[in-house]
């Protein structure tokens, strides 16, 4: 059974839809990754699986059973905030306050010592600082140590190292993983650091504009797109090559494109592209292995543009010469282009 | 010139031999505003929290009265009590009138509304991100409204301190419904007053020094407060 199991979720602030999902589950354990641009309803999402708010529409089951804020069951689970809020306080007393208000003093400092440690803050030196004694990237570090410390059984992350130092980054990365080895705890984390997350995620989920476009690394094209000869419409993209779409976008000023990079095609000559599909000139500015499957993941930039595209074993062997930096060539179909 | 300076003098003489007059307008000003400040923050904490935390039909509306009560006269507090203690008030029978209980009525209404407005607006400025950091770390319902108000507690002392400040200056209200009956209802204001237009200038600057020394502590104690 999974942890997590949303069914027509959907929410808004003041009556502007911010999220729209139809379905969606997370296993328990399991390392989910949320992508998508700012705005596109993220750190909603990872509100309402922490129940921190509740949806306007639509039911989010915990662990099997119908689950709202404030509910005892809900308490294993924790949000860490894009920007965590420090109680006025020492950080001991920020670290303990999950602690504290569920009434366990008796390990209190060896939870604070051991959170503490994980984010790599020595406890002698940081327990007595007061919160604005912290820069940046201790801060946010304080806050994680401060969920850690309840040895969460949902740990949501949003955008836990966007604005954080180097040093910083690396000391969240692993305390969040320390945390699954540990105690088993289910991660789910929003962050715009692919690499990262194709490094650590069982599953990576792509949202925009409040709906889940599904799992990898999709390409989005913004609009404005103009009429094509054939019916359809194309973007003339900053290197004077033309991304063809089929279909009408209702507005075709502001709509946005979807291309999913299983339906992407990569070939090192031109004429090696299938003459069904069309074709953008580009450049591979990254290609590694995509986790838990045989296949790869590869990055080009066609027109300024980044295309995301997955390579299935059995078109690997014509790219074996292939490295990053060389021109290549992005095969696609017009007709499997989405809207939004 | 020399009158001011020997009033100074006159004053410290005053203070330092413990003169019963002197100390009696403090004793009365002290007590008439512990009175009106406990009732004050008692109901304004909590009515400011409402006002900045929640949301409910005529908020907008709530929100510009006590607004404007902030700047309500003191004598026209004074004319408003006087009116309800007075025999002929509907409160005449409660024998309210030139005491110091009618004093702190209003003395309360003045401080009220600042204690509610100013709270209402440190609740408003909250960060955003403290509710969801509590509920997230597992915080009930009334642990999220106490945490809540404690992170707020510089902007609550600073409410009280306001409203503690109008309260020991003002004049117009225990003026008019004290009487300024002396070892009664004479406060350390409403001395300075008389005893100025005696021309008396010495149990004046006394009487100022004292309220200064008052504000001093206060501010000592609040500012030390702040550091914790």
């Amino acid at each position: 059974m999974p942890l997590y199991q949303a069914d027509n979720l959907s929410h808004d602030y003041n009556h502007k839809p911010v999220l729209q999902i139809g379905q969606m589950e997370i296993p328990a354990g399991s390392i989910t990754g949320l992508i998508g641009p700012n705005g596109s309803g993220k750190s909603t999402l990872l509100r309402l699986l922490a129940f921190v708010e509740e949806p306007r529409r639509g039911e989010i089951r915990f662990d099997g059973h119908p689950a709202r804020p404030f509910d005892p069951r809900v308490r294993q689970v924790t949000l860490l905030p894009q920007t965590p809020y420090l109680l006025k306080r020492s950080v001991f007393q920020n670290v303990a306050y999950g602690l504290v208000i569920r009434g366990r003093r008796m390990d209190l400092q060896s939870r604070v010592w051991e959170a503490l440690e994980m984010v790599g803050l020595a406890p002698g030196e940081f327990a007595a600082r007061r919160w604005d004694q912290l820069s940046g990237g201790e801060a946010q570090r304080v806050a994680l140590a401060a969920r850690l410390a309840l040895r969460p059984r949902v740990l949501l992350l949003d955008e836990p190292i966007s604005s954080v130092d180097a040093a910083s980054a690396q000391l969240i990365k692993e305390a969040s993983l320390q945390a699954r080895k540990q105690w088993d705890t289910t991660l789910v984390i929003a962050s715009h650091d692919w690499l990262w997350l194709n490094e650590v995620c069982d599953d990576i989920r792509h949202l925009f504009r409040g709906h889940l476009l599904g799992s990898g690394p999709v390409t989005l094209v913004f609009g404005p797109w103009k009429p094509a000869g054939d019916g359809g419409v194309e973007k003339i993209l900053p290197d004077g090559q033309r991304l063809k779409a089929a279909g009408r976008p209702d507005d075709p000023e502001t709509a946005v494109a979807v291309l999913d990079p299983h339906q992407l095609t990569l070939s090192s000559r031109a004429s090696l592209v299938s003459p069904d599909l069309s074709r953008l000139e580009g450049t591979l500015i990254q290609i590694g292995i995509e986790k838990n499957s045989d296949r790869l993941v590869a990055t080009v930039v066609a027109g300024n543009i980044r295309f995301a595209v997955n390579i299935g074993p059995e078109d690997r062997p014509g790219l074996d010469s292939v490295v990053p930096g060389a021109t290549v060539w992005l095969g696609y179909d017009p007709r499997q282009v989405k809207w939004y | 010139m020399d009158f001011i300076s020997q009033g100074i003098l006159e004053a410290f003489r005053l203070l330092l031999s413990g003169d019963s007059q002197t100390y009696s307008a403090v004793a009365a000003t002290v007590k008439v505003s512990s009175m009106s400040m406990a009732v004050s923050l008692a109901i304004g904490i909590p009515a400011g929290f409402v006002l900045g935390y929640t949301d409910f039909p005529g908020k907008k509306q709530v929100r510009v009265t006590v607004d404007t009560m902030l700047a309500l006269p003191t004598v026209f507090i004074g004319l408003l009590v006087y009116a309800f203690v007075s025999s002929r008030g509907p409160l005449g029978d409660l024998g309210l009138l030139f005491t110091l209980k009618g004093i702190a009525i209003g003395q309360t209404i003045l401080a009220l509304p600042i204690v509610t407005a100013l709270c209402a607006s440190a609740v408003e400025q909250m960060d955003r991100q403290l509710r969801v950091t509590l509920i997230s770390l597992g915080a009930d319902r009334l642990r999220l409204l106490k945490t809540s108000l404690w992170e707020v507690r510089h902007g609550i002392l600073a409410a009280g301190l306001t409203a503690y400040g109008r309260v020991m200056t003002e004049v117009g209200i225990s003026m008019m419904v004290g009487g300024n009956i002396k070892w009664q209802t004479r406060t350390v204001t409403t001395a300075i007053a008389l005893e100025t237009s005696k021309g008396q200038f010495a149990m004046g600057f006394a009487l100022g020094l004292v309220l200064i020394m008052i504000a001093l502590t206060v501010n000592v104690s609040v500012s030390f407060l702040r550091r914790k």
